[in-house]
This record gives C-alpha cells, sequence and structure tokens, in this order.
C-alpha cells in the first residue's frame, strides 16, 4: 500500500515564510499580551497574567473604538453593496464600446491609492476652499462651509463616504459579473411571466445574487476590519476618539505609547472576532 | 413582434446596441451619469489641482478649471527640497521585488496544492487563506521585534519581507485557481519520460499559465503599493521611505497649505497603481468568481 506523505516539499517555503512572519508573531503577540512590556522603558519585560485584559475591559476607549470599528466596518460595507448593485443593475444592459468605456470609468476609484484616497478627500472636506463644501453651499443644501473632519459627530460619516468611494467598484465588478452569470432562461421566463421591474430585481435577480453578496461582504467585512491608511491618513482618530477603530487605537498604543504589552492583549482580541469572520468565510465559500 | 418567439425558446437576450429603449431608460441614462461623476469627480479634483499654483488650489471659492495651469507642482518634487525621487524609487523598488519573490514562492506551493497528495494538503490550504486575513497591526510588534533583532529594521530588505509574506496567501490561491484550470493531460507526457516534477512545473505548466503569473504579480505589486502600515512602523528615516509612507510623514511640514504640490504627489503615487490595476482588471472577474481573491 502507498503512503501518503504529511508534507510535500513544493509547500515548504510558503509554509517556513508564514511560520516565521507570521506564526511566531501571532505566538509572541499572545505571549507579549501577559507581559507589561513597553520598548521605551528601562525595566524589563514582566509577567503580569491577565492584567493587561483587565484593563483592557475596563478602557472605555477600547469599547468606543470597537464601537467606531463595527459602524465603520459594516456601515462601509452595506452602504458599498447597495450602491455597487445600482451600478451593476444600471450597466447591465449597456452593451457596445461605450458600455465597456463607461465599465472602465465606474472602476477607477479601485485603482487610487488608499493614502491617496484620503488626502484627497482630506483636500475635498476642507472648511474654507473644500470642494465639497463649494459644492453644498451652491446647492444651497448648507447654510455655511462645514470643517467635516474636525466635528466629531461628522467626521466618522466623513471618512465613511470616503471608504465607500473606494469600496463600491470592488461590489459593482462583482455583482455585474455575477448578474452576467444568471442563466437567460430565468430572466426571459420571468419577462413571459409579465414580471415586473420590481419583482424581477427583488424577486428573481438578488436571490440568484446572494452567494456573491455574501462571499463579497464577508471579505470586505475582513478587509475594513483592518483597515489603516484611510483612517490614519485622515483624522488619525481624531476628533478626540471619534474615528479611533481598532487598528487605530493598537497602532497608537504600540507604536506611539510603545506599551507593546497592552496594544497585543487588544491584539488578541481582535484577532479572535476576525477569527469567527474566517470560518464563517469559509463555510460560505464551501457553500458556493 | 418577432422577439418574443426568440424570448420564449431561451435563445440570448437580444443585444441592444446602446441602451435599452422604452420606459425607463431616461432615467437610467441620467443614473449612469451621476455614477460616472461621483466615480471621476474626486479623481479629476486631483489632476485640476496638481496642475494649479498653490495661491489657487487654496482660493476660498475652488476654481473647477486651472486658470493658469502650470508644471511647477511636478518640477518641485523632481528637485524640491523632499527626496521625493527616492521615495518613488523604493516604493518601485520594494514592490516590483516583492511581486517576483511573491510569486516565485507561491507556485511551488500552488502547484502542490493543485496536484500533490498529502495529508496537510486542505488544513495548509486553508491556513493559508486565514493568514491572509489577520490584522496587519497586530502582529507589527512582534515584527518589529523580530526584524529588528535580525537587523532588518529600516531596511527596504526588511520592508520586502513582510510585503512578500502577506502577498504570499493571495498569490498562492491565485496560482491554484490558474494551475487547476490547465489539463493534467498536457504533463503526462512529460511524467512517462521521467521528468522531475519541478522540471514539469518549469518547462510545461508554467509557460501555459505565464498571463496568470503575471496577473498575480499585478496584484501583489498593487497590494505593496498600497502598504502603509508596515513602512511607516518599520522604516525610520525618511530617505528610506516608500510613497504612501512620505505623503502622511511629510504632509505635516512641506504641503501643509500647499495642496498643489500635495495633489501632484497624489498623482505620482496614483499612476503606477493605475496602470497595473487597468492591465490586469479584465482578470478580476475571474479572480473575483474563482474565489481566489481574499481581500481586495
Amino acid at each position: 500500500m502507498e503512503r501518503v506523505k504529511w508534507l510535500d516539499s513544493m509547500v515548504m517555503p510558503t509554509v517556513a515564510a508564514l511560520a516565521l512572519v507570521v506564526g511566531y508573531p501571532i505566538v509572541s503577540t499572545i505571549v507579549l499580551s501577559t507581559q507589561d512590556y513597553n520598548l521605551v522603558a528601562t525595566e524589563a519585560a514582566r509577567f503580569v497574567g491577565a492584567d493587561n485584559y483587565r484593563k483592557l475591559v475596563a478602557d472605555p476607549i477600547f469599547w468606543q473604538s470597537l464601537r467606531n470599528t463595527a459602524l465603520y466596518t459594516f456601515g462601509s460595507v452595506a452602504i458599498s453593496a447597495a450602491l455597487g448593485l445600482v451600478f451593476a443593475l444600471l450597466m447591465e444592459r449597456f452593451v457596445g464600446r461605450r458600455g465597456r468605456v463607461a465599465r472602465l470609468l465606474l472602476l477607477t476609484p479601485w485603482a487610487v491609492p488608499f493614502v491617496v484616497i484620503a488626502f484627497l478627500f482630506r483636500y475635498m472636506y476642507l472648511q474654507n476652499g473644500g470642494a465639497i463644501n463649494a459644492l453644498l453651499l451652491s446647492m444651497g443644501a448648507i447654510a455655511a462651509p462645514i470643517s467635516w473632519l474636525n466635528v466629531s459627530t461628522l467626521a466618522m460619516p466623513a471618512v465613511m463616504v470616503a471608504n465607500i468611494w473606494a469600496m463600491t467598484p470592488f461590489f459593482f465588478l462583482l455583482l455585474g459579473a455575477a448578474l452576467a452569470g444568471i442563466p437567460n432562461e430565468v430572466i426571459e421566463s420571468a419577462r413571459v411571466d409579465r414580471a415586473s421591474a420590481f419583482s424581477m430585481i427583488f424577486r428573481i435577480k438578488l436571490p440568484l445574487l446572494r452567494n456573491a453578496l455574501l462571499i463579497g461582504g464577508l471579505l470586505m467585512i475582513i478587509a475594513n476590519f483592518n483597515d489603516f491608511a484611510k483612517i490614519w491618513a485622515m483624522t488619525q482618530g481624531g476628533p478626540g476618539y471619534s474615528t479611533t477603530t481598532l487598528v487605530v487605537y493598537v497602532y497608537r498604543q504600540a507604536f506611539e505609547n510603545f506599551s507593546f504589552g497592552y496594544a497585543s492583549a487588544v491584539g488578541v482580541c481582535w484577532l479572535l472576532l476576525l477569527l469567527a469572520f474566517a470560518i464563517a468565510y469559509l463555510r460560505a465559500l464551501r457553500l458556493t | 413582434m418577432p422577439t418574443t418567439v426568440a424570448q420564449t425558446v431561451g435563445v440570448p437576450r437580444p443585444r441592444t446596441r446602446h441602451i435599452a429603449h422604452g420606459f425607463g431608460s431616461g432615467v437610467r441614462v441620467v443614473a449612469i451619469v451621476v455614477a460616472l461623476a461621483w466615480s471621476l469627480a474626486p479623481v479629476y479634483w486631483m489632476l485640476a489641482t496638481s496642475f494649479k499654483t498653490e495661491l489657487e488650489a487654496a482660493e476660498l471659492r475652488p476654481t473647477i478649471w486651472p486658470h493658469a495651469p502650470t508644471l511647477e507642482n511636478y518640477r518641485a518634487l523632481w528637485n524640491g527640497s523632499l527626496p521625493f525621487v527616492s521615495f518613488f524609487l523604493n516604493s518601485a523598488a520594494t514592490s516590483v521585488v516583492t511581486a517576483i519573490f511573491a510569486v516565485m514562492i507561491a507556485t511551488p506551493a500552488a502547484y502542490a496544492l493543485s496536484r500533490a497528495r498529502f495529508r496537510l494538503r486542505r488544513p495548509i490550504g486553508y491556513a493559508i487563506l486565514i493568514v491572509r486575513m489577520l490584522p496587519l497591526v497586530v502582529l507589527l510588534a512582534p515584527l518589529y521585534l523580530l526584524l529588528l533583532h535580525a537587523q532588518l529594521l529600516d531596511t527596504r530588505a526588511g520592508l520586502v519581507v513582510g510585503f512578500t509574506t502577506f502577498g504570499l496567501p493571495f498569490a498562492v490561491w491565485m496560482i491554484k485557481s490558474f494551475i487547476d484550470a490547465v489539463p493534467i493531460e498536457v504533463e503526462e507526457a512529460a511524467r512517462i519520460d521521467g521528468y522531475p516534477r519541478w522540471q514539469i512545473l518549469v518547462k510545461v505548466v508554467a509557460p501555459l499559465m505565464l498571463p496568470g503569473l503575471v496577473t498575480t504579480a499585478a496584484f501583489v505589486f498593487m497590494e505593496a503599493w498600497n502598504n502603509l502600515i508596515f513602512p511607516l512602523a518599520l522604516v525610520t528615516t525618511l530617505e528610506k521611505q516608500t510613497l504612501p509612507a512620505a505623503l502622511v510623514l511629510t504632509f505635516s511640514g512641506q504641503f501643509k497649505t500647499d495642496w498643489g504640490g500635495m495633489m501632484a504627489a497624489a498623482t505620482v503615487t496614483t499612476v503606477p497603481l493605475m496602470i497595473a490595476f487597468f492591465a490586469v482588471q479584465r482578470s478580476m472577474v475571474r479572480g473575483l468568481t474563482s474565489g481566489a481573491i481574499a481581500g481586495a
């Protein structure tokens, strides 16, 4: 009988690289989270057990950044998915050369680096001379220019708009491909049955897009959980802590306060949360 | 109407050359124009501002079209006080080397995951996918210490190590989907002739999926080019920074009020990403639908 080996030499370089640069840091993060370790402090790291976790539970900023992360992630993903769906339905029958060009143009935001998106929107959000204030003033939507990124209640929605702008092309492309994959027979028989435009979209097409929406949504939830560039370059988590998500909070703890121990404890909690979504994603993949 | 006959027997929908006629088409045109404006206006604004003088870019009533278009902002990037050329070269070098390394390391792994039989095949496949989803920032502190001990902190090599590792999971899954599509029969002849697996991969399979490898490399390139958190945390000397981190670090000084200069720098940062993106966007749907894309 042939013996099946456990490993294959060809996967070893990848496995070794991941073990060293990802596996080791994970273990190390868990260890660090039980220590009082400050990189710039003079005393050495010492074991403190669950102290970091106790501190975390009592830390209002941790809970606020958790709420902010949820709002930023789910809000942006839901709105981008809806917008991407609208774009895909709009463009569905727009064929020919002009249709192809329009489709490419709609994808443009995807090709803009995150940091550039951040600075571009920061410029457009300026209170004095910003394009968005100028536009809204000329339309009469606001009476006086608003300092979008400096008002704690407006900063988060403002950052989310930039994020939605960046993410919509992903859903547009994904759902456009899924729409094109619906068999013609399905559409035609619905048409023969004189389905209204409304029920055509909501009763026929949407259910068939469920898998694409599920997988795309989970992927983007995971990506947004980890989004750093846009928020950091736009607000650095401010004003106050109004746009501080978990990423920003961990980064601040680790690389501004250099309290690696506490940052790692926040990180471990977050790893667990993310793992739940990762498992949901893998299950969704297997379902399709 | 002849079309109804065709429709009832399930013939492909008639391809209307332009937008569908009839009810709602006017609304549809307006909606498409709005969608295009939403998608393109910010990019236009970046370009337009990059050709404005510092004074015009800061005007209280923004001008839609640059009144006195100037290349001064771009010239200042080239020979200004900041080493922008270095930033660009750092970004280009780290991203290109990362793309090459990632594809070279990922291809054999993808081949094994697609063709070989070994017990840990599925667990390793899933583990690789999960690594992809880990928050970079959580691993940053240990990675910082790791590179510190390896004396790779504040070097381009250190950045390449970080970028490559986090580009690997995606590359493995994407290349695997391309290998899955290569019929196994093409390898049979070489296998019967007794060629080792490595040679079959390099001489038979790789040439067949060269476009796939290029696409994967472009994706990894884009991701490395986009990465902010690694260079920000792992590089401390300004001259060694990449473009995204340099934009963040220099903004507080140089560009505080110079939005024309800022947008010129932003445009230069965007162009390589845009080229890579539009070169591979055709295969993006394929990557998305095969479930290979793990995070955009």
